[in-house]
């Protein structure tokens, strides 16, 4: 493959590198004045890369991948929501690292970013392992960078040795699924993408299922799924607001791309023990993060507890899968898309209010800096208020349509489902989980909204702040009304996976001619340069 | 029709408002006192786009005159069923939207002048105009809606801006008071009307109006005795919605108290559109009523003791304001009872020429109030004629259409309704004369005190005639209140009803028709037959001449002796107070109806209010306790581990992979 073939198609990435490449060497110019231009530098290379994705369009079945890689709609969804969203996590973190370290913070953003959007076009396992490590390996640098704190150091320190480990366990276990299915890549492409892991129908054996485990295990870790979530208080709660923002979005969006992929490669066919497993994890996790969200009195671990809870409702999605039709109502894969791009924004809109204002010398976080915030800023107030409200799942917010879909489509699941009641009992927990949320999110806005002001809290941060604030409350409020196009999109980027199951079922029949062998040696081939 | 061009005026119509209601709020703070423009240009080009959007529908020559315009795709299901939001835009939509962003636009004009105290905007200047562009927003949502879900969310939009507006003045209590009542007694009719359209989306499986009312046609034609209960069933759901939000009985108690609302929201909302949408409701769902003879006959029956009870009432009322807001109640009450007797296209020619004779009647009110510097009680002044010349002038205009006097727009349009109340039955139009009665005789009283007489002004207020912001509407308004009825007359070969007969023609069946069927159906009977030819006959004879020249000597009767009354002889009324004292109190305290809702429901729910925060106090945060007592003690043994420590977190994810492992192998 001549270089052309690698750049056109992966133009935003290739943006994002060069980008954050140049980011690191602006950052090392000597005074403080070159050094601002940093952030804007970096919101312009995520739109030059969001221009780019536009200008791409969705791949077809045209377009050449490169080795290793799979561009399908799920990458261009990927990009487009990672793009969109990572150019209001630039606005919320504009002024956040000192000047001095702006260069290497807004580099790391963007290599963060990349790493989504490498994980989403994946198409071998040791690819996705570097991807999925290419998003995370930045972060602990970000939270190291986002204050001087040694409350951040601490933050930074935790994640990174625990998450060590969960590559860790996430490599053996990748480890043992190559083991068990004899090659790395997932889907081979030649003969219309069939499920590389899941073979000729065959029963995984017990070796494949502590590969998935561990991979499960060290997947979990990124979305902060039970029993993976006990660093997220800390690490969340140690980190500057506008990097939590980030964190509750970044890992998670890779982690739950990663799992979609490795599902997909399944044929979204789980054994019996692994479906329980993941059942009880997103049961777990919901209720967990809920209970223990409950009894926090500080904004901020609220936020940090109930993430761990969104993760559960975006398990129950991904449980679901895309076997009940088409469309986030019906496939649960679409609605976790559509969720995770409506959670990401909201999400971090909550986290952009807490950075915009201090209370005396230190960041605002509990519930007490926030009282009386309405009489004091009602915009601001209000965009919280909006944001709040979508991660309650409230109408009219998109956060409740987000709702709707993921419940929705547990339910949608065929009567004659073997899992049909299992999905139902998990959205019905789901929906009261929800309503467990309900009573700690309305503290955050009663505080804002009922009670007098305790300590005076003066805004901080500048303009691209409150750009940042307001570019994430509208659009809960667009999206409510106008969610066909999001939902659309999501729709469309479910194809690939799609495809692959029905290209598999298709090949169930030509193994029965024996041409099964044949496909799959031919995919190894073509993936060795 | 030209779907494209609908769309785009029908998206002009809601956009318009919903972005200067947004600007008003946004910018308000910055523009202050100059916050009306945003509002004023938001409904005025909503209005300009209504016009169009009429034009376009009378300009039809040939085929459909209703049209579905699909906008977008709001809850995509996949392959089957969607939720649209779409527009349905026919004939009966577009009167509706012109009166709605006509009369908004005239009450936001006015209000310019109305919200300021000399000449400075008054707090909340720039909220008010703000919630008023909404309410124009959500009020166009609930007439253009194409289905069942985009009327429900108007509906409860407009509830919604009607709370803000009624307690506007929220620092008196009376006010928030008032709010609140609006607010839950619309909740009692919404949850029905909510319920009724729950039960269409599972009898039916759409929400649609074209599906439903296709399908309740072939639920008729098959004769299927449970769909058909299922049917009526649906249609008195749907008409508690409408009692609620048109104020019938009995849950008209909130509309005279939301007269605490500054005068133009009572106007605009009050009077002339936000409570006729329980009218244009039945009328929208006409398939659905038409098909039910129960709930029609509840519908006119609800609609003719309505019209005579607030009549009654208004009799003795003493506050300017709530007399209108009582003969609002009454009128409503005639609108009903027109769609009650299979006259839905005469019930929405009433709901028009009311929207224009009963704003002018509340801005005048207003135009009074401002002068007096807030008192709006007729027993505190009086003989205002030579003080607010222009102000007496519209508002004789206005009290003078109410009372039905002849050729007036009231005069044609109530009449009709009573005309045809007569042709089902004797009892419903003998309720309607009387009410008609009543009608001109208690406006003629309001008129007589406040502007007749001596001259009587509160101590302390400088009276003066309002300025011309506040006084164009009220011009436009009395020109509309003369001529706006000559659309129905013959005089225009009826070209309103000609208009609206499309939406009806398949549903409510003319009235003549109906009556024809009421012949029939009594012909079963050869002793009935001939009387029911009698009447019959008698019908047709009053329509032509008699009812006319009865009903309107009956408004001039009402009209002279208020005056006789209260004018010439006003010792009459003391005793006419004291001979039937125990009448006088009854009507005075409306009936006490507002008592007995407080004793036997107010009360015993806040009696449960309290038994409820007992169990939430004690047995509900005890069980919270227990319940968050686990985690809690999850957390302090785990916490006893790891002590935050990062080998107890490692310690803790091994565990857990370890124990998720031995789970899986050990099944």
């Amino acid at each position: 493959m001549s270089l052309g073939d690698y750049l056109i198609p992966l133009a935003p990435e290739f943006i994002m590198l060069i980008g954050a490449c140049a980011a690191l060497i602006v950052g090392l110019t000597q005074t403080d004045d070159r050094r601002q231009f940093v952030s804007p530098f970096a919101l312009l290379v995520v739109l030059a890369a969001l221009v780019a994705t536009v200008w791409l369009g969705s791949p077809t079945a045209e377009t050449v991948s490169p080795p290793g890689l799979w561009l399908t709609s799920l990458t261009y969804f990927a990009r487009l929501i990672t793009l969109v969203i990572g150019a209001l996590i630039v606005l919320v973190n504009w002024h956040q690292p000192v000047a001095e370290e702006r260069g290497e913070y807004m580099a790391m953003l963007l290599l963060s970013l990349l790493g989504i959007t490498l994980t989403a076009s994946a198409n071998d396992l040791i690819v996705l392992f570097f991807a999925i490590e290419l998003v995370s390996v930045p972060t602990y640098v970000i939270i190291a960078l986002s204050r001087t704190d040694s409350r951040a150091s601490e933050a930074a320190v935790k994640y990174f040795f625990l998450g060590a480990m969960a590559a860790a366990i996430l490599a053996y276990g990748m480890s043992f699924l190559y083991g068990a299915a004899g090659t790395t890549t997932l889907f081979s492409l030649t003969g219309g993408a069939v499920a590389s892991l899941w073979q000729n129908g065959a029963d995984l054996g017990p070796q494949a299922i502590i590969g998935l485990l561990l991979v499960f295990g060290g997947l979990a870790f990124k979305v902060a799924a039970v029993p993976f979530h006990v660093y997220a208080p800390d690490v969340y709660e140690g980190a500057a607001s506008p990097v939590t923002g980030l964190l509750g979005f970044v890992p998670k969006f890779a982690g739950f791309l990663a799992l979609i992929k490795v599902l997909s490669a399944l044929n979204w066919e789980l054994p019996t023990e692994v479906f329980w497993v993941l059942w009880l994890m997103a049961a777990a996790t919901m209720t967990l993060g809920n209970a223990l969200a409950l009894l926090q009195t500080s904004a901020k671990r609220i936020l940090a507890y109930s993430s761990i809870a969104h993760t559960g409702y975006m398990l129950v999605a991904l449980l679901v899968g895309p076997v009940a039709g088409s469309g986030p109502m019906h496939d649960g894969v679409a609605a976790l898309l559509f969720y995770m791009a409506v959670y990401g924004a909201m999400n971090l809109g909550a986290f952009a209010l807490l950075s915009a204002f201090r209370s005396g010398d230190r960041d605002t976080e509990t519930l007490d800096d926030l009282a009386g915030l309405a009489r004091r800023a009602p915009m601001a107030a209000l965009a919280l208020a909006v944001c709040v409200f979508s991660l309650m799942g409230f109408p009219p917010t998109a956060g409740f349509l987000g709702k709707l879909y993921i419940f929705s489509s547990a339910f949608s699941l065929d009567a004659a489902h073997p899992y049909h009641g299992a999905m139902v009992a998990l959205a019905i927990i789901g929906v009261l989980n929800s309503a467990v949320g309900a009573a700690y999110y309305l503290r955050i806005v009663a505080a804002a909204y009922v009670r007098e002001e305790v300590q005076e809290a003066k805004p901080t941060g500048g303009m691209p702040l409150r750009w940042g604030l307001a570019l994430c409350a509208i659009p809960m409020l667009v999206f409510f009304a106008w969610p066909s196009r999001l939902a659309g999109e999501a729709r469309d980027a479910t194809a690939s996976v799609h495809q692959s199951i029905r290209a598999d079922q298709g090949k169930v029949t030509a193994a029965e001619h024996g041409q099964a062998d044949l496909a799959s040696r031919d995919v190894i081939g073509s993936d060795t340069p | 029709m030209d779907v494209d061009t609908l769309k785009i005026l029908g998206v002009v119509i809601l956009l318009a408002p919903l972005t200067g209601a947004i600007l008003a709020g946004a910018l308000g703070p910055k523009l202050k006192g100059n916050t009306h423009w945003v509002s004023i240009l938001g409904v005025g080009t909503a209005f300009a786009a209504a016009i169009c959007v009429f034009i376009h529908v009378s300009g039809v020559e040939t085929g459909s005159v209703s049209a579905l315009v699909p906008i977008y795709e709001w809850i995509a299901n996949g392959t089957d069923t969607v939720f649209n939001v779409e527009l349905l835009i026919d004939p009966l939509t577009s009167v509706m939207l012109l009166v709605v962003t006509g009369i908004s636009l005239l009450v936001v004009i006015y209000s310019r002048d109305y919200m300021r105290d000399h000449g400075n905007p008054e707090r909340g200047y720039e909220r008010f105009f703000s919630f008023l562009a909404l309410f124009v927003f959500a009020m166009c949502a609930l007439v253009l809606g194409g289905n069942f879900l985009l009327l429900y969310l108007g509906w409860e939009a407009v509830g919604l801006c009607s709370y803000l507006l009624i307690g506007f003045y929220y620092q008196k209590p009376s006010a928030a008071a008032a709010a609140k009542k609006a607010f839950l007694v619309n909740r009692v009719g919404d949850f029905g009307f909510g319920l009724g359209i729950l039960m269409i989306y599972l009898t039916f499986g759409s929400i649609q109006y074209e599906a439903v009312f296709d399908a309740v046609r072939v639920a008729v034609a098959s004769g299927d005795p449970i769909l058909q209960t299922k049917i009526t069933i649906i249609a008195l759901l749907l008409l508690c919605g409408a009692c609620g939000k048109s104020a019938q009985l009995p849950l008209h108690v909130w509309l005279p108290d939301a007269m605490e609302g500054p005068s133009p929201v009572s106007a605009l909302i009050h009077a002339a559109t936000m409570v006729t949408a329980g009218i244009f409701m039945i009328a929208r769902c006409g398939a659905i009523f038409a098909a039910s003879p129960v709930a029609m006959t509840v519908v006119a029956v609800i609609g003719a003791v309505t019209a005579l009870f607030a009549a009654t009432i208004a009799l003795v009322q003493t506050d300017m304001k709530r007399i209108l807001a009582y003969s609002t109640i009454s009128q409503l009450g005639y609108m009903f009872l027109g769609i009650g007797v299979y006259a839905a296209d005469s019930a929405i020619f009433h709901l028009y020429t009311h929207a224009f004779f009963k704003a002018l009647l509340f801005l005048g009110a207003g135009s009074v109030m401002h002068a007096m510097g807030g008192i709006i009680d007729v027993r505190q002044f009086g003989g205002l004629r030579k003080v607010l010349p222009w102000t007496f002038l519209t508002f004789l205009i206005g009290s003078l259409t109410l009372a039905g006097f002849p050729l007036l727009s009231g005069f044609w349009s109530k009449d009709e309704i009573i005309h045809h109340a007569f042709s089902e039955h004797w009892i419903l139009g003998g309720i309607g004369l009387v009410t008609a009665v009543l009608t001109a005789f208690y406006t003629s009283r309001m008129f007589c005190l406040a502007f007749l007489g001596k001259e009587r002004i509160p101590e302390g207020v400088h009276a003066h005639e309002s300025g011309k912001w506040m006084l164009l509407p009220l011009f436009i308004l009395a020109i509309g209140s003369i001529f706006a009825g000559l659309a129905g007359t013959g005089l225009t070969g009826k070209c309103f009803h000609g208009f609206l007969e499309p939406v009806f023609a398949d549903t409510f069946a003319t009235a003549g028709a109906h009556g024809a069927e009421a012949a029939g159906h009594a012909g079963e009977a050869a002793a009935h037959a001939a009387e029911a030819a009698g009447h019959a006959a008698d019908a047709g004879f009053l329509a032509a001449y008699g009812l006319l020249i009865l009903s309107a000597a009956l408004a001039i009767i009402g009209i002279l002796a208020a005056y006789f009354v209260y004018v010439r002889n006003q010792w009459f009324a003391g005793v006419m107070k004291n001979t039937a004292p125990g009448v006088y109190d009854t009507l005075l305290n409306k009936y006490y109806l507002d008592e007995l809702y407080d004793e036997t429901l107010v009360q015993p729910a806040k009696m449960g209010g309290k038994v409820c925060v007992g169990l939430d106090d004690y047995l509900i945060d005890g069980l919270v306790w227990i319940v968050t007592a686990v985690p809690r003690a999850l957390a302090y043994l785990v916490r006893g581990l790891q002590a935050g420590k990062l080998q107890g977190y490692a310690v803790s994810m091994v565990a857990g992979m370890a124990i998720l492992a031995l789970w899986v192998f050990w099944s």
